[in-house]
């Protein structure tokens, strides 16, 4: 190396140095207070839970992790499947992926719509869905509550039709943990739909329709596999959220319906089994990862398909 | 002729299904906003229109306490983000692909990635720990948390716009003997500010709007708004609940319009 | 009202009766009244925005005509939707289904009809070897060349056999070697296919290379209907005369008509013969128009039809063209073949004078 190149790396070096320098702040605080924690919950899950909660030091253990999946028997001391944890998990699942099939249904022909507005109408209703985007999950979830309650809008309005005699019991079931969270993440659906299907050159369609193709062929073999990465984008962005759902199931689900995140909860409250905890909030990031992965897998398979 | 062309784009249904949406999106908010003007006690029926629950609210102590609190940390906790955030932005754009890039940009981005109620029960037991070891349990630990998820927030806005400045106007200043910190005052940091503006104002409203994690990070008595909501949502609630939600409803709305504006000049 | 798709295998015929159409308070197309017969290549041509790809579009059923009403093969279709037509187009930039194979793109329209698989696998094979794409069947689209995508929208639009098929300036977007050999491939196809093929296009070269008949067009309306050879040799108005190929327009007075020939008087005082539209006699004040390679230049004497000087002179490869100052200022261009290599035998600044044969000159309608 010459002088002149010499110089040129010192420099490039020089340049590395100072960018590390300026992403430290950054990097420190997401460290000390987002990532770093996350290692130490892995070290408690193998820890053993303390009498009243938190871990007692230097002890180790499997317990936490097993107590995830198992249990054993109060009589024979034999290991079973617990249920209970079990079950919460599966309803999660179940939940979150209902959750998302509604939002599919409300949120394409929304977006779709929205998306063949002229532009300047287009920009408004953008707006609109927005709104209701930015508004604090806290608030929606107790907006939805005013609407499913026994003497809610919902019920009311039933009851005063006709419709019904005695007000429907909505709250504290399954049914209202699923309309609460579609309630509040069908933006999250409408608006990266709405993005993949404006890119959409309607040409296209219109070739479809000169092909012989209704308006449901048109849909189902143009525009639908046209617009998948939308379709995937708006997916990832609803189920995620659904899995972690910890809000919208305590207030809405009650105790009796408790999803992973309630049950997370519960082991740092009145159940005093940290371990367990960290291995149900590990558990819950795992499934997360194994839905990301599977969503980017499914959303990379595009190009030829089949009509 | 009925209709002058044959509109391609239509889809039957899709219109009633799109205003059904927008009706179903609209009317819990709507609702909860008629019923805090409810003269009556509980929420059950209507008593005539009222503000009486709004000066309550404004009246109640607990309220006023979790108002300043939740008030305090998002301007503390976006600016610091904003700082943070600022420089990540230069230091990971317009750079060569350089070792480490990817780890970096998943770090900063973490936030988005982890379930909240995850890095809330992680944040527990870590900051159990320190109160422990310490002693100290103020509003730091709130602090310290918000600032971690507000980064990501105040971080996409500014390094789009780091991403799309031109250079030549930074070179043009180096030309005219600029030192790179007198460059940055006073030519990349102008250009900057309404990114870092917009950046700022993201922070803080994901700051306030916080619900998952500052429930699970604070000590008792030090409830911010959103938390002192989730109390109350346990009991039977008066109409002053949906009082407190309407002016937090009233300052996003407000937020996102400017934002909006803000985007619709840049264009 | 009646589906009318069908995979018939004969060319349809096309009535267009009156069609006006609005977009707003601009009016695409005035009054347009049109026979397209079966099995015919049948152009449409004009400058942009003349209105051949709105009455292209209305033929197809993306737009509805304000006024008149569409025919094919006698009955009206006018309120039919684009996909009851048995119609298919050529779009111009080619609209192939990027997430589909090529032998799909093909398929797609039997597919919508509900053909079966059997039949449907059959027509793609043949559709393949048709448009020179065989063992391409499985290639993504977006992997083609453009010509190839070209093939592929032929094909396609091909393959349910239409009575009609519209190609929407289909060849603008290939180089001039491509599009040459598209122009004799597309001519080939429609003679092997027998189906009425209706091609819009603004080249008129093209026009005169494949059509049957051309439809010259101008601000919504058709000024002139005809073969090739009668728009260019007897062009109907000033416009057509003007848009196709290269001509010189002289004014005349008329002196005598006598069966299918006129005298006029030139302004340069001479007299010469003219042809004229069978159904109009000329009288008074006329526009002549003669092309270029029917005019001879030469050395001037008294019988020269025009005289002039040389002031340009542009050298073509295959001709050259004279372009010559007459005496009123106006310019006229003799185009005259390079028989041999070598000088054309003009320089600029000689006096030539201009003939030309008898009833080769055309009198212009008014």
């Amino acid at each position: 190396m010459n002088g002149a190149e010499q110089a040129a790396a010192e420099a490039r070096k020089q340049d590395i140095r100072s960018r590390w320098l300026l992403s430290m702040p950054a990097l420190l605080i997401i460290f000390v207070a987002a990532v770093g924690p996350l290692f130490v919950m892995l070290l408690y899950s193998f820890m053993v839970k303390g009498d009243y909660g938190d871990v007692k030091p230097g002890e180790f253990s499997l317990e936490g992790w097993t107590s995830v999946f198992f249990q054993r028997d109060i009589f024979d001391d034999t290991l079973g499947l617990a249920d209970a944890h079990l079950s919460i998990i599966w309803r999660s699942i179940q939940l979150s992926f209902f959750t998302t099939v509604l939002t599919v249904i409300l949120g394409f022909p929304t977006a779709y719509f929205i998306a063949t507005r002229p532009p300047h109408t287009r920009e408004i209703w953008v707006f609109l869905v927005t709104i209701p985007f930015w508004t604090n999950l806290l608030i929606r979830t107790f907006a939805m509550q005013q609407v499913i309650r026994n003497e809610g809008l919902l019920n009311n309005a039933l009851m005063w039709l006709g419709v019904i005699k005695s007000p429907l019991q909505i709250m504290y079931t399954d049914t209202a943990n699923l309309l609460g969270m579609t309630y509040v993440y069908l933006p999250l659906m409408v608006l990266p739909l709405y993005a993949s299907i404006e890119k959409l050159d309607f040409r296209l369609v219109e070739a479809g329709y000169d092909l012989y193709a209704t308006r449901f062929q048109v849909l189902r073999r143009i525009v639908v596999p046209l617009v998948r990465p939308g379709i995937v984008a708006g997916s990832i962005l609803v189920f995620i959220p659904s899995l972690g759902a910890y809000v919208i199931p305590r207030v809405l689900g009650g105790g009796k319906n408790m999803m992973l995140g309630n049950l997370i909860e519960m082991q740092f409250g009145s159940g005093r089994n940290w371990p367990l905890g960290a291995a149900m909030s590990i558990t819950l990031m795992v499934l997360v990862m194994v839905a990301l992965i599977f969503y980017v897998r499914n959303a990379s398979r595009g190009g030829a398909g089949h009509v | 002729m009925s209709r002058s062309r044959f509109d391609i784009r239509a889809q039957p249904g899709f219109g009633f299904i799109t205003l059904f949406t927008f009706f179903a999106l609209y009317l819990p908010i709507a609702a909860l906003v008629v019923y805090s003007f409810n003269g009556a006690e509980s929420l059950s029926q209507w008593g005539g229109f009222s503000s009486r629950w709004f000066v309550a609210a404004w009246q109640n102590s607990a309220v006023q306490d979790a108002a300043i609190r939740s008030l305090v940390i998002a301007l503390w906790a976006a600016s610091l983000a904003t700082v943070a955030a600022l420089m990540a932005a230069l230091a990971t754009t317009r750079t060569a692909p350089y070792r480490g890039q990817t780890l970096k940009y998943a770090l900063i981005n973490q936030p988005l990635m982890v379930p909240e109620i995850v890095t809330a029960v992680a944040l527990l037991i870590v900051f159990s720990r320190i109160k422990v070891w310490t002693g100290y349990s103020g509003l730091g630990y709130l602090v310290l948390a918000h600032t971690a998820f507000c980064i990501p927030f105040a971080y996409l806005p500014i390094r789009a716009r780091l991403e799309s400045m031109d250079l030549t106007l930074e070179r043009a200043a180096a030309d005219l003997y600029a030192t790179r910190w007198k460059t940055f005052r006073h030519v990349t940091l102008p250009l900057l500010r309404p990114a870092v503006i917009a950046g700022f104002m993201l922070a803080f409203v994901i700051s306030l709007d916080d619900v998952v994690i500052t429930e699970f990070v604070k000590s008792g008595g030090q409830d911010t708004l959103p938390t002192y909501m989730l109390g109350q949502l346990r009991r039977e609630t008066t109409p002053e609940i949906n009082a407190i939600a309407t002016v937090f409803l009233a300052l996003s709305t407000v937020l996102v319009v400017i934002f909006f504006f803000i985007n619709r000049k840049k264009q | 009202m009646t589906d009318t798709r069908t995979t018939a295998a004969h060319g349809g015929a096309i009535g267009l009766h009156g069609i006006k159409k609005w977009f707003g308070t601009f009016q695409a197309v005035d009054d347009v009244t049109l026979d397209i017969r079966p099995n015919e290549f049948f152009t449409l041509l004009g400058p942009s925005g003349c209105g051949k790809t709105t009455l292209l579009r209305m033929i197809a059923g993306f737009e509805l005509p304000t006024e008149g009403q569409i025919l094919l093969d006698g009955a009206n279709i006018s309120s039919l939707l684009p996909n009851q037509r048995p119609v298919n187009t050529v779009f111009q930039n080619y609209a192939l289904f990027p997430h589909l194979s090529v032998s799909e793109n093909i398929a797609f329209g039997l597919k919508m009809l509900g053909s079966p698989k059997a039949e449907i696998g059959t027509v793609v094979n043949d559709m393949l070897r048709l448009v020179h794409l065989e063992g391409r069947g499985d290639n993504p689209v977006t992997q083609l060349s453009g010509g190839q995508q070209q093939r592929v929208a032929l094909a396609r639009a091909l393959a349910p056999r239409p009575k009609v098929l519209l190609l929407d300036e289909p060849l603008s977007a290939l180089d001039l070697k491509l599009r040459k050999s598209m122009q004799m491939e597309l001519k080939r196809l429609q003679l092997e296919t027998g189906i009425t093929f209706v091609f819009v296009t603004h080249d008129q070269e093209e026009a005169l290379t494949m059509s049957d008949r051309i439809a010259v067009m101008s601000a919504g309306t058709v000024r002139q209907v005809g073969s090739p050879w009668d728009i260019y040799d007897r062009p109907a108005e000033r416009f057509v005369a003007d848009f196709i190929g290269e001509t010189n327009f002289l004014e005349a007075d008329v002196v005598s008509v006598s069966g299918n020939l006129a005298r006029v008087r030139l302004s340069s005082g001479t007299e010469i013969s003219a042809s004229f539209p069978a159904d109009a006699a000329p009288t008074g004040s006329v526009t002549v128009v003669v092309r270029p390679e029917h005019a001879r230049a030469g050395a001037p004497t008294s019988m020269s039809a025009l005289r002039g000087v040389v002031h340009d002179i542009v050298y073509l490869g295959t001709d050259t063209h004279l372009h010559v100052r007459l005496g009123g200022g106006t310019t006229f261009t003799v185009r005259q073949q390079n028989a041999r290599s070598g000088h054309c035998g003009f320089s600029k600044g000689d006096t030539v004078g201009i003939d030309f044969s008898d009833g080769v000159a055309q009198i212009l309608r008014d």
